[in-house]
């Protein structure tokens, strides 16, 4: 195996590197009703948003030492849960409205792409990568306590049996949350549902946290990058959702859009969302591979990044709707 | 790279690995190998074809927080994961393989998850490791609620044995092997060694090393994994051999028949001689998978010569293969010539 004259390919793992910026900058995360709530509400969302924007630029730039830090920005829009009008409708309003806030947006991805990215089923592959945290005494057995299509930050309170429950009339044991600092914030996720007919619906958070994880550039498929960017040659936007490429390049020289670190400023009704996106990425086993390639490209480069996946990402919450 | 950058030196690696005959009738094409060891849908499985047919499924993790086992007593806590991944050898031979490496200190409490989830296969101690008492306990066995890396591989080999790619109609009788390793540090400056090789009761093997710092966990396992295939090589064939009453005519008592029988040429098969029906499943399905170091790292390849040396792996297994080669002409020789040729 360590052969150099002898080589077989399918015999050795590979992995496809990204382009990396420094950050992802997110300007938003809007779901059909933002939009159906009319223009003036876009207009309000980026102005609140600029300010913050601003402040994560100068931060990119404080961690690159006086470098010009590569800064890509990106907007996602909700085409899973909900369809609503039309790309061509839509997108050339929403370019209008940052364009008025000062703000431009380079990449635009849609959540469907997030759960399938053209052949690619990115969500079901990441909750392949699933790796739960363990409970203290966790010497080997799988977790027991391993509810399907449910991710917790401790440990479940124990469900009373029937004839248990008889004899002790309901003596309720509290969750607990496994890197608590003596009191609990205990959060389990819901990651997708099945409906009757076996369709399954990723959950808001899972989706999420697959985005950012595409952020980072960190999701792979056998090696290759998944949810890369198109480039945008048409001269407008499609009628159907469907057209549109999941992850769209708007600004051609724009940095790269995957970072080593994402920042996404959203209103704080985003909160418990991205709460749940952080316990999600830190029980997540990203490709070793991806990993090292941003890390050692981050030393070439001497930048900090965080060793662990939910440290590179961070947010703005701002008030409002 | 980043997450080892600051990483304390690494002083214990451990690991078991299950050896079983895959239990269909066929051997696995690449194809079908690649399907039964895809455990991750977005991973590719490692399928290679020199110098013998050989796919490694991608490795999955198992989170642990626990004591390790020790011999003398000494209770240290360690969390992180297990790595264990699974190999099919010429699509006949199944292996899962767990393992993990452990630094010599780690913080004294626990980090968040995702500080563990970049440092796959790597537990850290609360505190300070005592390496050797801990090797000596994981080859004994630990106690229960100590981590244990046999369960580790043990799931995921129950995991892969209910694939419906599996017939379950094995055409030999065969039992699995457990090998149980640590590799332990060699002196700086020594090249890496096999200080015990044991063969213990209960289909148990205990391997223990000394290697160079730094030698890679994953190499480890692979050498591993190569030292449990050949042993349940030698193992299984001494036991054919074993069950045989040789010289016996046809209709003897031989070796216990597998669940199924073996595959037979339709008119042929009943008349063959009982020493004839129990080794031709040796030759169709184990002959040829004999290849030490096929896939051991260059640095490790040498420590197949100690056991060449003593007791003499491939020796014994030349002689094991010319015995049956020889009861096989034997047979193929009409039976009033053998019976005067074999008189006293």
């Amino acid at each position: 195996m360590t052969d150099a004259v002898f080589r077989e390919t399918t015999a050795e793992p590979r992995t496809q590197a990204v382009p990396l910026s420094h950050l992802s900058l997110e300007l938003g995360h809007l779901y059909m009703e933002d939009f159906e709530a009319g223009p003036e509400h876009l207009r309000r969302h980026f102005a609140q948003v600029r300010p913050w924007a601003d402040a994560a630029r100068a931060a990119a730039a404080d961690r690159t030492g006086g470098k010009r830090p590569r800064i890509s920005t990106c907007f996602l829009i909700d085409d899973y849960f909900t369809r609503f009008s039309s790309p061509a409708e839509l997108v050339p309003l929403l370019l209008a409205e940052a364009d008025r806030a000062g703000l431009a947006v380079d990449y635009l991805a849609r959540e469907s792409g997030c759960a399938v990215a053209g052949k690619v089923p990115v969500a079901e592959a990441v909750a392949g990568r699933l790796v739960e945290e363990p409970p203290p005494g966790s010497y080997g057995l799988r977790p027991p306590a391993a509810q399907t299509g449910w991710l917790a930050n401790g440990e479940r309170s124990p469900v009373a049996r029937a004839p248990q429950a008889m004899r002790e009339a309901a003596v309720w044991q509290p969750p607990k949350e496994t890197a608590s600092r003596r009191h609990s914030v205990f959060l389990d996720v819901e990651l997708w549902s099945d409906a009757p007919d076996g369709q399954r619906t990723w959950s808001c958070p899972f989706l999420a946290a697959v985005w950012q994880l595409a952020r980072l550039g960190l999701l792979r498929t056998e090696g290759e990058a998944v949810l890369e960017p198109q480039p945008h040659t048409a001269d407008g936007f499609p009628e159907d959702w469907d057209e549109l490429p999941p992850l769209l390049r708007l600004n051609p020289r724009a940095d790269p859009f995957a970072a080593y670190r994402t920042c996404s400023v959203v209103p704080n009704r985003f909160l418990p969302v991205e709460h749940a996106v952080r316990v999600i990425l830190d029980q997540t086993e990203v490709d070793p591979e991806a990993l090292g390639q941003a890390a050692r490209r981050s030393a070439g480069e001497k930048v900090a990044v965080p060793d662990s996946v939910a440290d590179r990402v961070s947010y703005v919450f701002y008030a409002g709707p | 790279m980043g997450p080892a950058k600051t990483a304390p030196r690494v002083v214990l690696a451990c690991g078991e690995v299950r050896t079983s005959l895959l239990p269909a009738l066929q051997a696995l094409d690449s194809r079908a190998a690649a399907q039964l060891l895809g455990l991750r849908a977005d991973e590719r499985v490692l399928l290679s074809e020199r110098p013998n047919l050989y796919g490694r499924s991608p490795d999955t993790l198992t989170g642990v927080d626990c004591p390790l086992p020790s011999a003398n007593g000494a209770r240290v806590r360690v969390v992180g994961t297990v790595a264990a991944r699974a190999a099919l050898t010429e699509g006949r031979l199944l292996q899962a393989s767990a393992y993990f490496m452990v630094p010599a200190t780690g913080p004294d409490h626990r980090r968040p998850w995702g500080h563990y989830l970049v440092r796959p296969g790597v537990v850290e101690p609360l505190g300070k490791l005592p390496h050797e008492a801990v090797a000596e306990g994981v080859l004994n066995g630990g106690r229960h609620g100590d981590l244990d890396v046999g369960l580790i591989a043990d799931g995921l080999h129950t995991r892969l044995l209910r694939h419906p790619l599996l017939d379950h109609r094995p055409p030999l009788r065969s039992r699995p092997t457990r090998l149980r390793w640590v590799a332990l540090p060699a002196e700086p400056g020594a090249g890496p060694s096999i200080e015990r090789f044991t063969l213990a009761e209960d289909e148990l093997r205990t391997v223990r090393l000394r290697v160079p710092e730094g030698t890679p966990g994953e190499g480890l396992a692979g050498l591993c994994d190569d030292l449990a295939l050949h042993d349940w090589l030698l193992t299984t064939v001494v036991r054919i051999l074993d069950g045989i009453r040789l010289g016996a005519g046809a209709g003897a008592a031989g070796a216990p028949p597998a669940r199924q029988r073996p595959r037979q040429r339709p008119g042929a098969g009943e008349e063959l001689p009982a020493v004839v029906r129990a080794l031709r499943p040796a030759v169709d399905h184990l002959l040829h998978l004999w290849m030490p170091r096929a896939r051991v790292t260059q640095e490790l390849a040498p420590l197949w010569d100690a056991l060449e040396e003593r007791p003499g792996f491939t020796r014994q297994w030349q002689t094991l293969v010319q015995r049956i080669r020889d009861q096989l002409t034997l047979h193929a020789i009409p039976s009033p010539h053998r019976e005067t040729d074999m008189g006293p």
